[in-house]
């Protein structure tokens, strides 16, 4: 039995991680059996909606760029409204849909979507923007449901350390999914995409509740270990 | 306290990503403040009149088609129903019983019309839902000049201030019985259609 509506993945990260590059090889790696449409949001153009529809991995009018009055870190997480009106109107458009991928602007560390927009949510980073970042953590780093490690060929251009990134990144993150990959490898891109149809397979059975990663780190008090806590 | 929820840019319903036509307006830091006062006496006084009348419980739908036929542009149109979805959420949140018909049967859900039924579930009264109505205009521009320009986000607050006995008197207008105003703005209408199809953009409208 299907869900009535498509499963709401949100794609965040820092700018230039390689957010739109993984959407656009979700498409790739999920067309024939899933139906897609994709939300981007960009800071300043709808230059990653373009690209998305250049790439011709789904119909143009599967693509909808929305814009965010210069607060991009607002539209996923404290004031969903746009971005709910685009995936609704995407699914009224040229529905029905199985997977609506939600591609945050380009962020800090912070940004992560809210439960009421996102059903589940990945998290970018690349080993170009500095291998210590994964230790630096934040609420992405430490519980997307996804952490992707993106660009891992770069690794010995750039001088990154990517098992220290892997290393760092799982003890921030306990046994919550990562994926340290290269977006040229095919069976990486497979790999995102099989967490992508579990995911699916939980929203279709009703299982799937939004975990959220929080807008802030959890607490660390004196005695020296990080927990999450309700206020 | 409930208008003060509804005109609050914190209340999560879409709005900070529009700028009240300022953004395709491209003007200098100085012109602003007219630019704000200008949409006050035309397009936003439309608005106003038109929430007033939901407020006062005119049949929504007859507002819808004679809001949409004293807006020409259909870029203007398609933003302000934008708006009018994200305050229909919350509405439905807040007042389902008030608005679910609407909600219904309406395909346009241009903003004044949420804004009114929401005004009057609200318990507030139709000259103080058109001024709300004016004053979110008049806020949209205001948030918007610092991150467009050089502008103090004082200095757009101390526009507010300075708007606020137009305001006042557009309200009583806007609320006031007989024929909806229609205004011209076609500077307005044409920006705003260039803007729709301007791909570097930072705000919806």
């Amino acid at each position: 039995m299907s869900a009535e509506r498509a499963l709401r993945v949100g794609i965040a990260g820092p700018v230039g991680t390689g957010k739109s590059s993984l959407a656009a090889a979700l498409c790739g790696a999920l067309a024939g059996d899933v139906e897609v449409g994709v939300v981007t949001n960009d800071i300043y153009t709808d230059e990653d909606a373009r690209f998305l529809r250049s790439t011709g991995v789904l119909p143009a009018e599967r693509i909808v760029a929305v814009q965010t009055g210069c607060c991009p870190h607002t539209a996923i997480r404290d004031d969903v409204s746009e971005n709910l009106l685009a995936v609704e109107m995407l699914e009224a458009d040229v529905g029905p849909l199985d997977v609506v991928l939600v591609e945050s602007g380009g962020d800090n560390l912070t940004a992560t979507f809210s439960p009421a927009l996102a059903d589940t949510q990945i998290f970018v980073l690349d080993c170009a923007g500095g291998d210590d970042v994964p230790r630096k953590g934040g609420p992405g780093v430490e519980r997307a449901d996804l952490l992707v490690i993106n660009k891992v060929d770069l690794a010995p251009l750039v001088g990154a350390d990517v098992a220290l990134m892997v290393a760092d990144a799982r003890a921030r993150r306990g046994d919550r999914p990562l994926l340290a990959v290269s977006l040229r490898d095919p069976a990486n891109v497979a790999a995102i995409a099989g967490w992508v149809r579990e995911e699916l397979a939980r929203h279709r059975a009703g299982t799937l509740v939004p975990a959220d990663p929080g807008p802030m780190a959890p607490h660390v008090h004196a005695h020296g270990h990080g927990h999450d806590h309700a206020h | 306290m409930l208008s003060l929820l509804l005109a609050d840019g914190r209340t999560p319903t879409g709005g900070f990503a529009h700028s009240g036509g300022l953004e395709a307006a491209a003007l200098a830091p100085h012109d602003v403040a007219a630019f704000l006062r200008a949409r006050l006496q035309t397009v936003a006084l439309l608005d106003a009149a038109v929430a007033a009348r939901a407020c006062r419980g005119d049949d929504p739908l007859a507002l819808d088609a004679a809001w949409a036929a004293r807006t020409p542009a259909p870029a203007v149109r398609d933003a302000v129903r934008r708006q009018g979805r994200g305050l229909l959420r919350l509405a439905l949140r807040l007042w389902p019983d008030a608005v679910e018909s609407y909600a219904a049967a309406s395909a346009a859900t241009p903003r004044p019309v949420v804004l009114g039924l929401a005004g009057r579930a609200a318990g507030i009264d139709p000259v103080a839902v058109a001024e709300l109505s004016l004053y979110d205009d008049a806020a949209a521009v205001a948030a918007a000049a610092p991150k467009l320009g050089a502008v103090d986000a004082l200095e757009a607050a101390a526009w507010l201030a300075d708007a606020a006995p137009l305001i006042a008197a557009l309200a009583d207008r806007a609320a006031r019985p007989g024929a909806l105003p229609a205004p011209a703005t076609p500077l307005l209408d044409l920006r705003a259609q260039a803007h729709h199809d301007n791909s570097r953009r930072l705000f919806v409208s």
